[in-house]
């Protein structure tokens, strides 16, 4: 899923998640795929952003996948050698996995790396 | 410079914005113990610039409140008035921060935003007072780049070509640290010790003499969202933990991935926030 401000969304998107005024209103739910009106409907509720199901949208100064594990490697260089942030580290890495391929993915790349 | 030449120069401040006269009275009122949550939302409200900015603080992602709050006095029975006197305190501070240094205000965020959610998930009564311990907790940095500029810019640089902690060459170029200094002026505007200790120790928790587990979560929420990589809070580098703090707090795998899930999507309505506030800047000029 991919959370996009609400000028880039399109229709045929599907909602991944509801759709929430400013006030905490909820506009639609989750699993509405996006038509123009809808959209529309939304602005004027001063939606700012949705999260739609997929990554159709490169966001200007969005990283891939690759790109944040490695700066997340090096974040942690100083504190390699805790064994705590160690674990945090992967935990987090994983986490990412998850969320931009599923949790499919994350099980394979397990096996393989263990095989 | 040393030590006692900054403290000095900490006594009067005076490259950030006074506090709000309206502090003062505050303070005067809640010593009176008759005063009401409504009493004190009705004096802060005479104030319309104060309100709105109060209100869009209170309403923000990091404390996480389901609905929205619309009154001062309803923010106060809330949020606790030591929450509502510290955001008073310190919104001069952020507006400067946001327009200077956009990425430790997103550092500070961030911090509050896993500080709340962290002391949720260790039951503590009063979660949104650790979230702004979180806000405030890199203060002494705040005030070290408005007060000594150059100093300042010398310890990032210095940092940097060094690829060193900015604490460590801050603490050796200035003799004091930024949570010192964060916790001297938290002392000065006489925020509560609950708030005053975690700044003052967030990088050494175990040394507060009160409030440990506080600090301990900030000390925490400080290295996760320099993990995750938001914001930017001076270097780049994750901080050591302190395992001792960390035996106060420590989370296993589940509840940790739990906390993460939580943070990430708060984090993504943070930058609504931020969005919002450009918004709004936006329109004003
Ligand atoms: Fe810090
Ligand atoms: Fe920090």
């Amino acid at each position: 899923m991919q959370r996009i401000p609400i000028k880039l969304a399109k229709p045929g998107m599907i909602l991944a998640k509801e759709a929430i005024t400013p006030e905490g209103q909820v506009l639609c739910g989750a699993g509405t795929e996006l038509s123009q009106e809808v959209i529309a409907r939304l602005i004027k509720q001063e939606v700012l952003t949705v999260t739609v199901e997929g990554h159709p949208v490169q966001l200007p100064g969005e990283k891939g996948l690759t790109e944040k594990l490695k700066e997340l490697d090096h974040r942690f260089v100083k504190v390699k050698n805790d064994p705590v942030l160690r674990a945090l580290k992967t935990l987090i890495a994983e986490f990412w996995v998850v969320q931009e391929k599923g949790e499919d993915f994350l099980q394979k790349l397990k096996k393989t790396k263990t095989r | 410079m040393n030590k006692e030449e900054i403290r000095q120069r900490l006594k009067d401040v005076q490259s950030l914005p006074t506090l709000p006269p309206i502090v003062s009275k505050l303070n005067q009122m809640v010593s009176d113990e008759d005063v009401t949550a409504v009493k004190l939302g009705r004096i802060i409200e005479k104030d319309q610039v104060l309100t709105s900015k109060l209100l869009k603080m209170v309403n923000s992602s990091f404390f996480g409140f389901p609905q929205r709050i619309s009154t001062v006095s309803n923010a106060i029975v809330l949020l606790g008035f030591n929450v509502i006197k510290t955001l008073i305190v310190t919104s001069s501070i952020f507006e400067v921060m946001q327009s200077s240094d956009i990425g430790l205000f997103e550092h500070s965020l961030g911090c509050a935003t896993a500080a709340g959610i962290v002391a949720k998930k260790l039951g503590i009564k009063n979660p949104e007072e650790v979230s702004t311990a979180g806000l405030i907790h890199d203060l002494g940095k705040i005030v070290l780049r408005a007060e000594l500029p150059e100093e300042y810019e010398q310890v990032v640089e210095t940092a940097r070509e060094q690829d060193r902690y900015m604490r460590e060459v801050e603490k050796e170029a200035l003799g004091i640290g930024h949570g010192e200094i964060g916790g001297i002026l938290a002392r000065q505007w006489n925020l509560p010790e609950r708030l005053v200790y975690p700044i003052e120790y967030h990088h050494n928790p175990e040394a507060s003499p009160d409030y440990k587990e506080i600090s301990a979560i900030i000390h925490f929420s400080d290295i996760l969202i320099r993990a995750l990589g938001f914001g930017f809070g001076g270097d780049k580098w994750v901080p050591p933990l302190d395992h001792n703090a960390w035996n106060r707090i420590k989370f296993g795998k589940k509840d940790m991935t739990h906390i993460l899930e939580e943070v990430d999507e708060k984090l993504a309505e943070l930058q609504d926030f931020t969005l919002d506030i450009h918004k709004d800047e936006g329109t004003e000029s």
